[in-house]
């Protein structure tokens, strides 16, 4: 088989509080294969932030090692991380984060352009996305007219329009009610069966549930990684569960 | 590269969300370089007038005076010479009007203008065949006996035959120097008049100008023309000398252009580098953003060098071709040539590489920015200080302490915005002084040694009659004698003026500012430039030669001398040999408090019959006129200036207490409280930004100028502050036009609903 898209070793990221060593994520070994979705649970503080911020490379992990698509990471610099991230990797954040000065349409095809796309690619690839999510009619409109859980789907877009192999999400529903929460959820849900690597993090079980895999973390470190059973017992009906809930 | 797409999109983005601040940056800037270029340009234009006409008459750059015609086609084949002007005939006349007698060369000229050193006609016509009377008149010399057009120029020739002649134009020429530096006036008339005045052709001679390619090679023309005519020169002259007879001391009026220039672009750049400064914290979080998306740190940094660079660069070129456009409109009528390339190229390039500097450390910090946009740039928290609590203690209003609290919770941006306001506002004080010196100057002449608004010159009448004339007026205050002679240093390699006026007992009020005046035979003050020419100090005792007789001269005070760089010599009438005093040369006239000059010149010249050459005293403030249009223009830039500082700061500080207005509304402050309190932050700031810039700028000015005085030698004592109800009103104006600026977009804030859950 290919190599996974993410594998880390012994990772560890301790934060230098002033004098105080505050050690975020204590030797983390996670290994995520093409097409997994993953959900990362854990209590506040528990260090989830962290380590998906280190396999976006946004920040420098203090020991360990990372591995995106078979390629060393850890060891890039800060550029070459950019660099990767441009062309392997799209975020999504618990508060949108949409450019607040560009419209809708601007805001999806930004990483498009950024990884060397033409403005003709870049706009059907926006076109594809916005259609897709819904929100083809507010191609137009500035971040600010937008509902919350419209935001987010457009910054959803904006992770998707690189194609990126690796789709890290930390608490995309945080700041969402139920409706919009499940909005997102089914997008995502649609974008795993499309074959998209998904790292979520979250701390409600109910979004959980969605994944093939829950691994749970404490205190930076790993306590249950639900591999087995969860990816095989029903794939397809998680999806379906979206649908219904919708509905 | 890849980026760029994406780059323009997001600074076209940028720039639509703020197109007030970026306008106005634009402005500033434009507004710095167009100032820098117009008083650039005024100043090179008014203090060397020679540039302009010497290209707008098409001037040539060597004459040559011969006894006959000259050798034209062997002249023209010198190498480097383009055009030759000329053979004119030139005969010495003289013009005898109201009685006074001045020389004139009188040159023929035809009735179609010549195609090189043409005389540029400023007012009149041009001379028409038939013009058996008319004459054209060189502007300065017509000025100076105040010749108008259509008025009478009786000239006398060598042979005592008086030939009434009418002025029909007046003209602009760089042929020669102004008069009464350069002598004799000249007058243009046909060669049939010319003719008839002075039918010998041995009484006149032949003027012939070459126009160079290169002006820089007119050494080797000058050679060439020496051993082409040899014996038959009686001399040249070169447009060296005639550049060098039109320009005025520039000293005291490039300093202080360098200096608004320098201080001009340091405020410009502290307004950018705030701008940018504060852009670039107002946009941290869509820089990680875009950082998270695959931004490198360099890009980000390019990104924000392209756009707010891009707009400095604009607002340069803009200011350039304003520049170019003003210096053409300011003078209508005399035309005036651009600025010349180095000092152009100096302010492009100068601003250029301030507002990139200015650009560049806002962008680096951008730069960077960490990727993860969930970590706000909230401000540090401030707390109360000391001093806050016990203004709260004495019960003053919580608006005012809590914008107290407010303006100091960014230390550096609120340092930074001080700086920039306080700039401008040393400069505006400085340029302030400079008006102050310049009213000085022109209201009490006597500070800057020129007590005296007339001399009477004897001229026809015997000197005590010249004397008793001028003290029968009623407006004259005081009439004092005066000689002046050369004096001849120790080293006998330099002379220098020496004047004696007044008496030992009765001395001119000369402006002593070190030592004292003379008070006796063999004492005298000297002028900066003297006691540095001749490396003395007051109380020294000189070795001299005045006016040809030896003479121990004790220094015993130093005055403000405006005249000769201050290398001038004064004492009493009877300190000098009486060969030299008797009778006195001229009598220095003071005048009554009040008096107009050109009156009283007017009632001398009928009290005697129009015996007396009466001449008024030139303030040297006036040929600084053009000071003023600088220190207004540049007093514009840099209230624009502060004006953007002062938008940014409140604009920061808006953004930094969005968030607190809703706690503020939810502890009980009414709305206006909310607005006085935001106002109190910015405000605060800017009332110290202006004290701090008043008071530099006060207490420099004098210094400034008086530092120019010595250097020029003038002398320290001249330089002035402007009075205290300008200052005041300056600093109120400012600090008024600052509150006004932070009050509209505090009071809109105050009103709007702010969630509280915005961050
Ligand atoms: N920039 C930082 N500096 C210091 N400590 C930090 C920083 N970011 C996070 N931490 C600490 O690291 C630990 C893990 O934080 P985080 O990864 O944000 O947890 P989670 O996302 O699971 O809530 C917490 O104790 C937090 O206080
Ligand atoms: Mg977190």
């Amino acid at each position: 088989m290919t190599s996974p898209v993410v594998d880390t070793v012994n990772l560890v990221k301790i934060y230098q509080n002033g004098a105080v060593p505050v050690p975020a994520v204590r030797g983390v070994d996670l290994r995520v294969a093409a097409g997994e979705f993953v959900a990362i649970m854990g209590p506040s503080g528990s260090g989830k932030s962290t380590l998906v911020h280190m396999l976006g490379g946004l920040e420098a992990r203090t020991s360990g090692e990372i591995w995106l698509d078979g390629q060393r990471a850890d060891t890039l610099n800060e550029s070459a991380w950019a660099l990767l991230r441009r062309k392997k990797v799209g975020f999504v954040f618990q508060f949108f984060n949409l450019v607040a000065n560009m419209t809708v349409a601007d805001n999806v095809e930004l990483p498009a352009l950024l990884a060397g796309a033409s403005a003709r690619e870049a706009r059907q690839r926006r076109q594809y996305l916005l259609g897709e999510l819904g929100l083809t009619d507010r191609a137009d409109a500035a971040p600010s007219q937008l509902a919350g859980g419209e935001q987010q789907r457009v910054a959803l877009a904006r992770a998707l329009a690189n194609k990126p192999s690796l789709l890290l999400a930390d608490e995309p529903t945080g700041n969402l009610d139920s409706r919009n929460t499940r909005d997102v959820l089914r997008l995502l849900g649609e974008v795993h069966r499309d074959g998209q690597t998904v790292i979520l993090v979250t701390h409600d079980a109910r979004v959980a549930g969605l994944a093939d895999r829950v691994v749970a973390l404490f205190d930076g470190e790993i306590v249950d990684d639900g591999t087995i059973g969860m990816a095989r017992r029903r794939p397809k009906a998680t999806v379906g569960d979206v649908v219904e809930l919708r509905g | 590269m890849s980026t760029v797409r994406a780059s323009v999109r997001w600074i076209r983005a940028d720039l639509r969300a703020r197109r007030v601040q970026a306008l106005l940056t634009l402005l500033a800037v434009a507004g710095i370089v167009t100032a820098l270029i117009t008083s650039a340009t005024l100043l090179e234009d008014g203090t060397n007038p020679w540039r302009g006409l010497f290209a707008e008459s098409r001037g040539a750059h060597v004459w040559i005076h011969t006894k006959d015609a000259p050798d034209v086609a062997a002249l023209s084949r010198l190498p480097g010479v383009v055009q030759v002007a000329g053979p004119y005939r030139t005969a010495p006349v003289t013009l005898t009007l109201d009685g006074k007698k001045s020389p004139v060369a009188l040159r023929e000229m035809s009735p179609t203008p010549p195609s090189v050193a043409t005389p540029l006609i400023r007012e009149g016509r041009w001379l028409r065949a038939g013009d058996t009377e008319g004459v054209i008149v060189e502007r300065s010399f017509a000025t100076a006996l105040n010749l108008k057009v259509g008025g009478p120029f009786t000239v006398t020739a060598l042979n005592g035959a008086s030939h009434p002649l009418i002025v029909v134009g007046l003209a602009d020429t760089a042929d020669q120097g102004f008069y009464p530096e350069w002598t004799p006036g000249l007058a243009w008339t046909l060669p049939e008049v010319l003719a008839r005045v002075e039918p010998a052709l041995g009484r006149s001679e032949s003027v012939t100008g070459l126009r160079l390619a290169d002006g820089e090679a007119t050494l080797p023309v000058v050679h060439g023309a020496v051993t082409l005519l040899d014996e038959e020169i009686q001399r040249m002259s070169t447009w060296r000398e005639v550049r060098a007879s039109m320009e005025l001391d520039n000293r005291l009026l490039g300093l202080l252009l360098a200096l608004f220039g320098v201080t001009g672009l340091v405020a410009a750049a502290l307004a950018i580098a705030n701008a940018v400064g504060g852009r670039v914290l107002a946009q941290t979080r869509d820089i990680a953003t875009l950082k998270s998306l695959g931004y490198t740190r360099s890009q980000v940094f390019g990104v924000l060098m392209a756009e707010h660079g891009a707009l400095g660069l604009l607002g340069i070129a803009i200011g350039l071709v304003c520049g170019q456009l003003i210096a053409s409109l300011t003078l209508y009528g005399t035309p005036i040539l651009p600025l010349s390339p180095i000092p152009l190229l100096a302010i492009t390039g100068g601003t250029a590489a301030v507002v990139l500097v200015a650009v560049a450390l806002p962008a680096w910090r951008g730069g960077l920015t960490p990727p993860i946009p969930a970590a706000t740039a909230g401000p540090p928290r401030g707390h109360l200080s000391r001093m806050a609590r016990v203004a709260l203690l004495v019960r003053l209003p919580p608006a005012l302490v809590l914008g107290t609290r407010d303006a100091f919770t960014r230390r550096v941006p609120a340092f930074l915005s001080i700086f920039g306001l306080a700039v401008p506002m040393m400069m505006i004080t400085i340029g302030l002084g400079c008006w102050a010196t310049l009213d000085d100057f022109l209201n009490h002449p006597e500070r800057v040694g020129q007590a005296a608004a007339l001399v009477v010159r004897p001229d026809k009448l015997p000197a005590e009659d010249a004397a008793r004339i001028a003290r029968a007026d009623p407006q004259v205050l005081a009439v004092y004698p005066g000689s002046e002679v050369s004096a001849l240093e120790p080293e006998q390699t330099r002379s220098v003026l020496a004047r004696a006026l007044g008496t030992s007992a009765d001395p001119y009020p000369f402006s002593v500012v070190e030592g004292r005046m003379f008070a006796a035979r063999g004492e005298a003050v000297a002028g900066q430039g003297l006691l540095d020419l001749l490396g003395v100090k007051i109380g020294d005792r000189v070795r001299m030669t005045v006016g040809g007789t030896p003479l121990i001269v004790h220094l015993v005070g130093r005055v403000v001398e405006p005249d000769q760089d201050g290398e001038v010599l004064s004492f009493g009438m009877d300190s000098l040999a009486a060969k030299d005093a008797v009778p006195p040369q001229f009598y220095s006239l003071v005048l009554r408090p009040g008096a107009d000059p050109s009156t009283v010149r007017a009632r001398l010249l009928a009290a005697s019959g129009e015996a007396l050459e009466v001449n008024r005293v030139v303030n040297p403030a006036e040929r600084l006129a053009v000071i003023r249009v600088v220190i207004v223009a540049l007093i514009a830039v840099l209230s624009l200036l502060g004006l953007a500082n002062l938008l940014t700061a409140s604009a920061l500080g808006l953004r930094d207490h969005a968030f607190d207005l809703a706690v503020l509304k939810a502890m009980g402050l009414t709305p206006r409280q909310v607005a006085a309190t935001l106002v109190t932050g910015t405000g605060l700031l800017a009332v110290l930004g202006v004290v701090a810039g008043t008071a530099a700028g006060a207490s420099l000015v004098s210094g400034l100028i008086d530092l120019q005085g010595y250097t020029s030698g003038v002398g320290a004592g001249i330089g002035r502050t402007p009075s205290t109800l300008t200052l005041v009103s300056a600093a109120a104006i400012a600090v008024g036009a600052a509150l006004l600026v932070a009050l509209i977009p505090a009071s809109r804030a105050a009103r709007a609903q702010v969630p509280a859950g915005i961050r």
